[in-house]
């Protein structure tokens, strides 16, 4: 049977997402009207695009607005992401279009699409305001979007505020859901493995729907695009996203805006401009148009050959290929060559020099916003990693509070101190003072937000210490979290040593030669281990490692569907369905080293999800990883995005 | 990397701008590529430029799945039942574990055949381990409905994870008083109060005197309390104290403001207004502990946008005793002439603060920095390095006033060279 290669499949994804929107759309009624919410439109320009939806009934569209008065057809079809707020805002509009029109109640023209899935809560939402059997709900879980080569998001960036500040894991399941049917077309990846408790329940899920689905698995066999699948817990390693990248597309994310892979390249006025305390003067230009970059290698060559750079190389490799567009002048060629260039040529030069003249624009301004500054933050980024010179490291911070201080990125630098080094109650309420003063008092919550997202670690007054203090000597009473940060990551080998950073391959460029971000550690493990004994060794001091996959089925006992594992579930205990933690395999392990047969990886390849979000430094390290190994990583999460949003999410 | 230098060093950063023959400018490249250069521009609500279309055509939907797995897939998007499954147990034959299984794949399902207390609790604790927050919360909900609040509370404060979605919940919800009180009951009224304070901030609106009504209500009953942190009481105090004086100044365009924005309102306008006056700005600086270093952000921020440069140097430059001048701010050296140079300051009074810089291989790194040549090349010439500034001037365009410099400070015969 042929079978195309999986980047050629993976980028095809849209046609199953279709299929899904279609089956929706075919039962809210011949024409009707789209409401969509803003957030939702570059994603669906690359679910389906609007000729698809005008094909499949869509007589107009519109923005969501709680304002929004008539529009054209009655039959109305809203589409929001799943958020109570935004559902709430519909609700109130169709109550109000009934209030109007209450023959409007019986004609069966109200439909809400939720993207990724409707909760139950919804239900009784529409129940009690007394909506139910007037408006549809309708789930619609669009599949993974290929945003670049080996780049696949879910394109949900409200996941990591609803999953970790708030702590709800009502979306969870989604992901789930989008893994089960990417593995319809992938085949399922014989290794399987979760960090951290959110990766461990997916992979719960991820059985129980290939349990009541079992039959579309009509082979058995394993995948042969993907060897091994590890999902981790954005939480698992937030040093990744605290930290400033020195790769170009990380840079690039820092200041302008990406949606959906999209980039706008608004220069006059970036994230890090955005984000400063306003003195009164900014004068407020209305929104103007800006070039957008398309942060995809398969459209933009260019942008595949610099995204993953460390930024200090990236205007040579512009130059050069400006210098070879300089040889391509056309005044010296004669009529016919003229022609001939016309018709192969000149599109794509053309392009080619949009894109170079863009990535310019956007080099420019990254040097002038950030130049003067960077040297000094990755300096104290370092030593804070480290563990080194905390007294300057927090002056460093102060002073970036007292100062220039940004929104969300002084926060970053806040956070990443309290994680690496640890705050004292008084350096706390120093920095949180300074922010309060320039943004407002009214951000007060913002803090205890991030300490429940597990950012920030809120030091005890001393008023409190003082009780303990008489318990035992001072290292005692030093709070346990003081300096578990550098002891994980030696243990991972994620803090380089001198040697380590002068080298070519250490994927610790991202971050200037400072850190290895988890997923690349994890990669790594698994493409170079030979057996499972000597990756679960090499991971050990990961405490919330899990097994799946074909490793799993080997340790099951009979059949162990859910109903059985449920019935014998012990009060509060993990169900471990789809997965299993590690340590109890010791004993097994020692019989059997290589469990399930899946070391050496075969096929060389990995599929990463981070839960929360992950960012272009990650990804590049993966790369890197991937070049060295000679394998192939597909990175994938439910969005991607820099750390400045991450903390905005807590806001 | 190779090595640790970054790409923002006076090094490399020079040599990215420079103009020679390897690395051309951005400006050079900005001219070639500028030359057929039109912005791509988006103009509807959907971008005109269809790229799934042109990407879908990559290989046909039968590649990807099969039919069968298909109509699967889109099964399990609709949370239906297969068709063969219709013929289902009797629901009050349904087990915990096949209510958890619906709730979890979606499908529609009635948990009020679960009546024991036994049933409740192990439906709680299934959908715990599985992990599915939409289940925990309908399940809670359902408690909520069927137990009486003590029950509920008893099962909930042992099981955090179910907890943290009920908070959301109500949270959510805008059931705050609800949420106080259960967070009370579990004796976590800080974090209650937290959460209030959250809720009457993020929907406040433009009623000044009803903002500032709860706030003092949340001072009183929930900040004024044991357990509650100091320092977030006092923030709150503070709160009210802004929003008091924002009431009594009553200028619309100040309301709302942060102390800081209102700081630099004030150095705007009311610059000379003395200390004891409402609206000076030392005397907001008192009321709310301005720190000195935030003080001199804002004021050097403030004026110079406004081009009152004189104020600028005024402030941040002091004459000592002998008369000679010493830069005197809270804002360290290079911070400050970072910011100057942003805010666009005249080359001559950034050489005024670089002078000053005491180390002469900081002030040289600075002066390299900010491209202040009479600096650069005064400080070479008292490092008696001729070859450095031999160097430099071979940068300098030929006969500006810094190149006749560099050349007048080469001939001096009174400069003992090292080299």
């Amino acid at each position: 049977m042929e079978n195309p290669p999986l980047s050629l499949k993976l980028s095809s994804l849209c046609l199953i997402s279709q299929c899904k929107l279609d089956s929706i759309l075919s039962l809210c009624g011949d024409k009707k009207d789209l409401i969509i919410d803003p957030s939702l439109i570059k994603p669906m320009e690359r679910v389906c695009g609007v000729n698809w939806l005008r094909q499949h009934g869509i007589d107009k569209i519109y923005k969501m607005d709680p304002n929004l008065g008539n529009t054209a057809n009655t039959n109305r079809v809203y589409f929001i992401p799943s958020c109570i707020h935004k559902y709430k805002c519909v609700l109130d509009q169709i109550a109000s279009l009934i209030n109007l029109n209450s023959s409007l109640a019986e004609l069966n023209c109200f439909h809400i699409i939720i993207v990724p899935k409707v909760l139950t809560i919804y239900d009784s939402i529409l129940e009690s305001k007394g909506l139910y059997n007037i408006v549809k709900l309708h789930t619609f879980t669009w599949e993974f979007m290929m945003l670049d080569n080996q780049l696949l998001s879910l394109e949900l960036p409200f996941l990591f505020k609803q999953l970790y500040v708030e702590q709800n894991h009502s979306l969870l399941s989604s992901i789930s859901m989008s893994l089960w049917s990417l593995f319809h077309v992938t085949g399922k990846p014989k290794a399987v493995f979760s960090i951290g408790k959110l990766s461990a329940s997916v992979l719960d899920m991820l059985e129980i729907y290939n349990e009541t689905y079992a039959r579309g698995f009509l082979e058995k066999e394993s995948s042969k695009d993907i060897g091994a699948l590890v999902i981790v817990d954005r939480n698992q390693d937030y040093a990744s996203s605290l930290l400033t990248p020195a790769t170009y597309s990380g840079l690039l994310s820092e200041l302008f805006t990406v949606n959906c892979g999209n980039l706008d390249l608004n220069v006059k006025e970036t994230k890090l401009k955005k984000g400063k305390l306003d003195f009164g003067f900014e004068d407020e230009g209305g929104p103007s148009k800006h070039a957008v970059i398309m942060l995809d290698s398969s459209i933009d060559n260019l942008y595949g050959e610099i995204k993953h750079r460390h930024f200090s190389e990236v205007l040579s490799v512009l130059s050069s290929k400006a210098k070879l567009l300089k040889n391509e002048d056309i005044k010296a060629l004669g009529i016919q060559e003229i022609k001939h260039f016309v018709a192969t040529k000149l599109q794509q030069i053309t392009l080619f020099k949009q894109n170079l003249v863009n990535h310019v624009l956007a080099c420019e301004t990254i040097i002038s916003e950030m130049s003067n500054k960077y040297e000094n933050l990755k300096l104290a980024e370092t030593e804070m990693l480290n563990n080194k010179n905390k007294k300057s490291n927090f002056q460093f911070v102060d002073e970036n509070f007292g100062t220039d201080i940004h929104i969300y990125n002084s926060l970053r630098l806040m956070c990443l101190l309290s994680l690496t080094q640890s705050l004292t109650y008084d350096e706390y309420n120093t920095l949180v003072t300074k922010y309060l003063l320039a943004f407002g008092y009214k951000y007060l919550y913002v803090f205890n937000n991030l300490i429940n997202a597990g950012l920030l670690v809120q030091p005890s007054s001393p008023k409190l210490s003082l009780n303990i203090s008489n318990l035992g000597n001072l290292s005692d009473r030093l709070p346990k979290w003081q300096n578990e940060f550098q002891s994980n990551a030696n243990k991972l080998k994620q803090l380089p040593s001198q040697a380590d950073k002068d080298s070519k391959s250490s994927p610790s460029y991202v971050f200037n030669g400072s850190y290895i971000p988890l997923i690349a550690v994890l990669c790594q493990a698994m493409l170079t281990s030979e057996t499972l004994a000597e990756l679960i060794m090499k991971l050990s001091s990961l405490s919330e490692l899990r097994v799946g996959g074909k490793i799993l089925d080997k340790l099951k006992v009979g059949m162990e569907t859910l109903n059985e594992k449920l019935s014998n579930l012990k009060l509060q205990n993990d169900l471990e369905f789809g997965c299993k933690d590690v340590k109890g395999l010791a004993k097994l392990l020692k019989s059997d080293p290589n469990i399930g047969n899946c070391f050496p990886l075969k096929p060389k390849s990995v599929l990463v999800y981070v839960i929360g979000g992950v960012n272009y430094a990650e990804i590049a390290a993966c790369d890197v990883i991937q070049t060295i190994t000679g394998s192939k990583i597909y990175v994938t999460s439910d969005c991607v995005h820099s750390g400045a949003e991450m903390i905005g999410s807590a806001t | 990397m190779d090595d640790d230098d970054y790409w923002n060093t006076s090094e490399t950063k020079a040599k990215a701008l420079s103009f020679d023959d390897d690395v051309l400018s951005p400006q050079e490249i900005l001219a070639i590529g500028q030359k057929s250069y039109s912005g791509q521009i988006e103009e509807s609500i959907f971008s005109n430029l269809n790229i799934t279309s042109a990407k879908s055509a990559a290989v046909p939907l039968s590649s990807l799945v099969s039919s069968k797995v298909l109509e699967l897939i889109l099964l399990a998007q609709s949370g239906k039942c297969p068709s063969k499954e219709t013929k289902q147990v009797l629901p009050s034959e349904e087990t915990v574990a096949m209510t958890l299984k619906r709730l979890t794949l979606g499908r529609s399902c009635s948990l009020h055949i679960h009546r024991s207390l036994k049933s409740k609790t192990e439906l709680l604790d299934g959908a715990l381990a599985i992990g599915d927050g939409n289940a925990v919360l309908t399940v809670v909900l359902f408690l909520i409905q069927t137990l009486n609040k003590k029950l509920v509370y008893e099962l909930l404060s042992s099981r955090p994870v179910a907890l943290n979605h009920y908070i959301s919940f109500l949270q959510n919800e805008g059931k705050i008083t609800e949420l106080t009180d259960l967070l009370t009951m579990l004796g976590r009224s800080p974090e209650g109060a937290m959460y209030q304070y959250q809720h009457t901030v993020k929907t406040q609106g433009n009623n000044i005197d009803a903002l500032l009504r709860k706030l003092m209500n949340l001072m009183a009953n929930h900040f004024d309390q044991p357990g509650v942190d100091q320092h977030q009481a006092k923030m709150l105090a503070d709160y009210i104290k802004l929003l008091e004086w924002q009431k009594h100044v009553n200028k619309p365009e100040l309301t709302y403001k942060s102390v800081l924005q209102w700081l630099a309102y004030n150095c705007a306008n009311h610059w000379h207004e003395g200390a004891g006056n409402a609206m000076s700005p030392l005397t907001l600086c008192q009321r709310h502990q301005i720190s000195p270093l935030q003080y001199d952000w804002v004021v050097l921020n403030v004026h110079a946008k406004s081009g009152k440069w004189d104020i600028v140097e005024s402030l941040f430059t002091k004459k000592d005793w002998l008369g000679r001048t010493t830069v005197s701010s809270h804002i360290p050296i290079e911070t400050l002439l970072a910011r100057l140079s942003e805010l666009q300051a005249s080359k001559q009074i950034l050489a005024t603060y670089v002078n000053k810089v005491a180390g002469s291989d900081d002030r040289l790194r600075l002066a390299h920095m900010y491209k202040i040549h009479s600096v650069v090349i005064e400080t070479l010439a008292k490092q008696k390095d001729r070859t450095a500034l031999t160097n430099y001037k071979m940068t300098l365009s030929p006969q500006s006033e810094e190149y006749i410099l560099a050349e007048n400070t080469l001939r001096d015969s009174t400069i003992k060279w090292k080299n």
